[in-house]
């Protein structure tokens, strides 16, 4: 077995899917050259990188409803530049936008839902990543600029963490459909993430009853998660850990008393 | 006897003696699946949304391009040949809507295949190695930003066989997707992984 046939099989060695015989020969090879071993090594970075650092982006809600609405018999939606297959009329459009605002104002209750379950999943994208953080903390004035160039806003975050809640550092990630700053901070052996985003479009929860110093928060628990969100100016925040919930309303107060 | 052009026909087996020589044809009796492009098809909608914004760089033309991909698969359902894969049947639509339609609005076109991509990474093999405890370090340091640069630095179909395998797609699903013989995917999906490995050369620490 040469060295590019070897190279065609390590993909399927790092997923521990070769074959028995295939897998011992591939083996064999490796252990008497240095060259694919060093690519064997490169290949299973990089697949780390490809599945921790990538964005697991999810197809914004209105593009769900227009498909789902189009697979069910409904008027399509009119769509933007490239995709101009619809061809609707522009009665059959004015009709079509009329029930399409009162869906929206139909849907969003169910909507907050999906913003407490992607708040869980972005955090326990964090958990379960080897490379959680891009920015390791230097403190709050090193992370910060860091996301400048990353994101089309500046996150307002003024706590840098202290010794109860040490920051850990920042990554770009996304919440439904929008960028979003991450701050990892640590409660005792605790990770919390704090995402902070746009809001504007955002289904946010009607309720928001949680004091945080200058905002109201809304909690909520989901698969043993606590989530407390809250929006400040144009800006959206999301906390998000298995601490006690009086922790978490601890370290919001102390994000949100700073904006 | 030729089958009507509306209907799929099967040769049923051979008749008895005093018909020998007189070929039947029978509606086939597996049915086209349904008349119409099922709901399920909107379980693929998050990984060909992932795809499409990769490939076209933009939040507005990544929706686009998968209102494309429905639009073309609900009209061309009737070609969909019932008990093959779904999943790689509309990835090959987005696929193709992309070539087709988004190279047209831009000003230089993109690289669609796989000779074109190691045509052109031929020419920068010749830059120097890297030691592969460089190249470790670098990978280490490389950040979203600079995956997604590289990625989009990619021919189409590179780019295409590096994400779809990311989704988890089997390689006869690749290769259906892609439009490549089984055989090859393989070979294709490390080389493009190679190539991406060359490209994140320029970042990282």
């Amino acid at each position: 077995m040469d060295c590019i046939e070897v190279r065609n099989h390590l993909l399927d060695l790092g997923r521990g899917t070769l074959s028995g015989e295939l897998h011992e020969r591939v083996d064999s090879h490796l252990e008497g050259c240095a060259a694919c071993r060093g690519e064997d090594a490169a290949d299973r970075e990089l697949s780390a990188a490809l599945r921790d650092r990538l964005p697991k982006r999810r197809a914004p809600d209105a593009l769900r409803r227009s498909i789902e609405a189009r697979l069910t018999g409904e008027p399509p939606r009119a769509s933007r530049g490239m995709g101009r297959t619809w061809g609707v009329s522009l009665v059959a459009a004015a009709a079509f936008a009329a029930a399409a605002v009162v869906a929206l104002l139909l849907w969003r209750p169910h909507d907050s839902d999906a913003m407490l379950a992607e708040a869980v999943n972005d955090h326990l994208r964090v958990l379960y990543s080897d490379h959680p953080v891009e920015i390791e903390s230097g403190g709050i004035h090193q992370v910060k600029p860091w996301f400048t160039g990353r994101l089309d806003f500046a996150p307002v975050v003024a706590f840098g963490g202290d010794d109860d809640f040490p920051l850990e550092g920042g990554a770009v990630a996304y919440f439904l459909d929008r960028k979003a700053a991450t701050f990892i901070f640590k409660r005792r052996l605790h990770v919390i993430t704090l995402f902070v985003f746009r809001a504007e479009g955002l289904p946010w929860p009607a309720l928001a009853t949680q004091p945080l110093g200058g905002a109201r928060g809304t909690l909520e628990t989901s698969r043993g998660f606590h989530v407390l969100t809250w929006r400040k100016g144009d800006l959206g925040y999301a906390l998000v850990s298995d601490v006690d919930p009086t922790d978490l309303q601890m370290l919001a107060v102390k994000v949100a008393g700073g904006v | 006897m030729r089958a009507p052009s509306h209907l799929t026909l099967v040769p049923q087996p051979k008749p008895g003696p005093d018909e020998a020589d007189v070929e039947i044809w029978y509606p086939e009796l597996v049915p086209k699946a349904t008349v119409a492009l099922p709901r399920t098809a909107l379980e693929h909608l998050d990984a060909l949304y992932r795809v499409a914004r990769s490939l076209t760089g933009r939040d507005d033309d990544a929706e686009d391009l998968v209102q494309e991909t429905y639009a073309r698969a609900i009209s061309g359902w009737a070609q969909f040949t019932a008990g093959t894969n779904l999943r790689a049947w509309l990835f090959r639509i987005l696929r193709n809507a992309f070539i087709d339609n988004y190279r047209r609005s831009r000003t230089n076109p993109v690289q669609v295949g796989f000779d074109e991509e190691f045509a052109t990474s031929l020419t920068s093999d010749s830059r120097e190695p890297v030691r592969s405890d460089v190249e470790l370090e670098r990978l280490r340091s490389v950040v979203t930003a600079d995956i997604e640069e590289a990625l989009a630095s990619l021919s189409v179909d590179a780019r295409a066989i590096i994400l779809l395998d990311l989704e988890g797609f089997t390689e006869t699903e690749l290769a259906d997707s892609l439009g490549c013989a089984v055989g090859t995917v393989k070979s294709r999906l490390a080389r493009a992984r190679a190539v991406l490995r060359e490209r994140l050369r320029d970042y990282g620490s």
